[in-house]
């Protein structure tokens, strides 16, 4: 793969994300076995920078960069120097007078990877920045959905929620619709605006609008620290239009695909039989995660060639 | 290098004057601060003979809308930078915005700030007090008082005023004084979240966004208030299709209204956030629009219905080397609005010389005029050069979104009370 970085995947190929989830597929057996780890990536330094909270893709991404041999270490905003009025770019400044390799950044601004990619040699993935992208969930959602569908193109991806607010939504568009898939999003009037329509998707409301012809059904998280005051009535509203329940979920096709990038609201987007029930693949994302992180280092790190262990495995 | 006292001759210059009808090659005479003679091969005798053959002799640019930062916030610009800075641009009379620190809002702070601005070594810089106190938008500050210490104008220092009924009082509260109130119209409430304009490209690239209707929705209640109190007001910061075509309509109808756009707004889209990686230096209020309204802006300034002006807010890498959600709006314009206008405008000189000069002079109601007798405030460019826009010539701060454009016009000359304050 030809880039440094990987920022968010408006800017990404359809080769290359079949490149990516290829490669996260022939990683995933490394995760199987009872010695959980290849040298790939000896010796390289990954850094882990959290400006914003996070438990799953933190843990996710620092299991992959440890599975591939990586030396790891990472900061929280609650533990690091922005706490003390440190300028990001002085964080970075710090950061790179040590030498890592990569950094994995979430933050709270849209453009803050960015602005390190541009100034600095080292690769940086975007693990998430403000309302922008978080590409590597869209790849592990892609990856979980070629999983159950095989090919993406043509296939029906309902995202249901707070689309506007969710970097989760915004990478899944423009990575399906590259993949060739049909993208239909829904939400409240406030969440999923008309103008949503701009990036290629079409725009309906209620959860019953988009779960008839659907293939994968994606329910995203009520962010209430994205939500300026009068963008949602009451939890209780929420959840009739645009929650998730079993009896919503009998108008679906049977096969559907329920998916999740967690944490779970239970009761409010989705309900527990739903989140627990034999259409959920929510769990199966997660592990995903880890693979499909694993082969964005390796391929952003031009690590060594893949050993030959890592295909038998799979087998 | 002092003047002799036969004073100066620029000789072969085509002399561009809207206000007296000239557009001709000609040598002006300037003795004393005014142009004294007009006509073909003046003698020089002992005056200084400026070559200005091939090049355009134009009355001053006047900007309505900067920000000097002083007092207060010298280390962003001070009046010595931002009155050199704009002379180098070819401004030759700068309304200095009242959002200092103080706040320019009281007779004893106008006082002081007016004293300030005299011996400048560039351009001309005049003060406009605030229209309420500490700029809040709640209490009206001391006008009357303001004016009588040597401010020229009242200004909401770019901040809007969102309470429709203290814009009210003001207004009618201004109306007696005489003097032009400057307002940038929006609807706070529309803005406080929003960072680059509401769009396709905000929504495409993970920024909140602040909707065209802001502007629009302050503009109409603007023009509202203007139909029922008679003020007269200069509406800055227009930056969308539909605010020129709102102005457009209310000067048709009579009301004593005029309007500005920033240069830059004539020469960038909302698109350039996306194209430079989020760069704060394009985080701007209002924000860079699309290119429909950029277009409508253009034949608006072509049109006559609105002026030009920098929009000067110089911040530092402190203000500026940040997320730029966080980053704070504003960006430099006094040393570029001149070649971005020409650029955007094509080299139409007449179309700038309007925008720039005449426009902005006349809400302050001053002649930009080269006839004999006037005031020499005046600007000599090469309107054929291109240069590439690099780091600040004066200006203590470094946020220019052109810059690395190469640009159309070149200032090769600017007279502020017939003294050269910046020559080559």
């Amino acid at each position: 793969m030809r880039r440094k970085d990987m920022l968010g995947l408006r800017d990404v190929s359809a080769e290359e994300i079949v490149e990516i989830l290829d490669t996260a597929a022939r990683f995933r057996s490394v995760s199987e076995r009872r010695i959980k780890k290849v040298p790939t990536l000896r010796g390289r330094t990954v850094v882990t920078a959290f400006f914003e909270d996070s438990t799953r893709t933190r843990l996710s991404f620092d299991l992959a960069a440890k599975r591939l041999s990586a030396d790891t270490l990472g900061f929280s905003a609650s533990s690091s120097s922005t706490k003390k009025g440190e300028t990001l770019m002085d964080t970075a400044r710090n950061l790179d007078a040590m030498k890592p390799d990569a950094i994995i950044i979430r933050h709270a601004h849209a453009g803050a990877p960015h602005m390190l990619a541009q100034a600095f040699p080292w690769t940086v993935l975007n693990a998430g920045d403000g309302i922008n992208e978080h590409p590597s969930q869209a790849l592990l959602d892609m990856l979980t959905m070629r999983d159950h569908l095989g090919e993406l193109a043509g296939r029906t991806v309902a995202i249901v929620g707070d689309v506007y607010h969710s970097r989760v939504a915004r990478s899944n568009i423009y990575g399906l619709t590259r993949m060739g898939a049909r993208v239909v999003v829904a939400g409240p009037g406030t969440m999923c605006r008309q103008d949503m329509a701009h990036l290629g998707v079409e725009v309906r409301h209620r959860v019953d609008d988009v779960l008839g012809d659907a293939d994968v059904v994606m329910m995203l998280r009520i962010q209430r620290e994205r939500l300026a005051p009068g963008m949602m009535a009451s939890a209780r509203e929420y959840s009739r239009f645009y929650g998730l329940d079993l009896d919503k979920l009998r108008r679906a096709r049977p096969e559907v695909l329920v998916m999740h990038p967690g944490p779970i609201n239970r009761g409010v987007e989705l309900s527990p039989e739903v989140a627990d029930g034999d259409r959920s693949v929510i769990l199966e994302q997660v592990t995903n995660g880890v693979a499909v992180r694993m082969a964005l280092l390796y391929l952003l790190l031009g690590g060594e060639p893949l050993p030959a262990g890592a295909d038998d495995a799979a087998a | 290098m002092p003047l002799p006292d036969a004073g100066l001759v620029l000789r072969g210059g085509r002399v561009l004057c809207p206000a007296s009808g000239t557009d001709q090659v000609l040598d002006l005479r300037i003795v004393d601060g005014r142009v004294v003679e007009r006509g073909a091969h003046l003698e020089a005798g002992d005056a200084r003979v400026i070559d200005c053959a091939g090049r355009a002799v134009l009355p001053g640019f006047v900007d309505l809308v900067a920000d000097l930062a002083d007092p207060g916030a010298t280390w962003r610009e001070d009046l010595r930078t931002g009155s050199q800075g704009a002379a180098a641009g070819g401004f030759t009379t700068v309304l200095a915005s009242p959002a200092t620190e103080p706040v320019i809002d009281s007779g004893a702070v106008a006082a002081g700030a007016v004293q300030a601005t005299r011996g400048l070594p560039g351009a001309r810089v005049l003060r406009a007090g605030a229209v309420s106190l500490g700029l809040k938008g709640q209490e009206l500050a001391e006008m009357g008082t303001m004016l009588e210490e040597g401010c020229v104008a009242l200004s909401d220092g770019g901040l809007a005023m969102g309470d429709a009924a203290v814009l009210r009082n003001a207004l009618e509260y201004a109306r007696p004084f005489g003097a032009p109130v400057l307002l940038r119209p929006a609807l706070p409430s529309l803005e406080t979240r929003g960072c680059m304009h509401e769009g396709k490209v905000s929504l495409e690239i993970g920024l909140r966004g602040i909707p065209a209707a802001s502007e629009e929705v302050g503009l109409e209640l603007i023009l509202a208030l203007v139909r029922l109190t008679g003020s007269r007001v200069h509406c800055s910061h227009l930056t969308t299709a539909r605010s020129v075509a709102l102005l457009r309509q209310a000067q048709d109808e009579g009301l004593p209204v005029t309007g500005s756009a920033p240069a830059r707004s004539l020469l960038l889209t909302d698109a350039w956030v996306r194209d430079h990686g989020y760069d704060p230096a394009g985080r701007l209020l209002p924000p860079l629009r699309p290119e429909a309204d950029r277009l409508a802006l253009l034949a608006a300034v072509r049109d006559g219905v609105i002026g030009l002006c920098s929009d000067h807010q110089p911040w530092t890498r402190v203000d500026k080397e940040l997320e730029y959600e966080r980053a704070t709006p504003g960006a430099t314009g006094l040393e570029t609005a001149f070649s971005a206008a020409l650029t955007a405008l094509d080299g139409d000189l007449p179309a700038v010389v309007s925008a720039l000069s005449v426009a902005p002079a006349a809400v302050l109601g001053r002649l930009a005029r080269l006839a004999e007798g006037d005031v020499a405030d005046l600007v000599v460019v090469d309107p054929d050069a291109t240069w590439t826009v690099g780091p600040p010539r004066w200006s203590r701060s470094d946020n220019e979104p052109l810059r690395g454009r190469s640009l159309r016009g070149r200032v090769h000359l600017t007279l502020v009370d017939g003294c050269p304050v910046v020559e080559g």
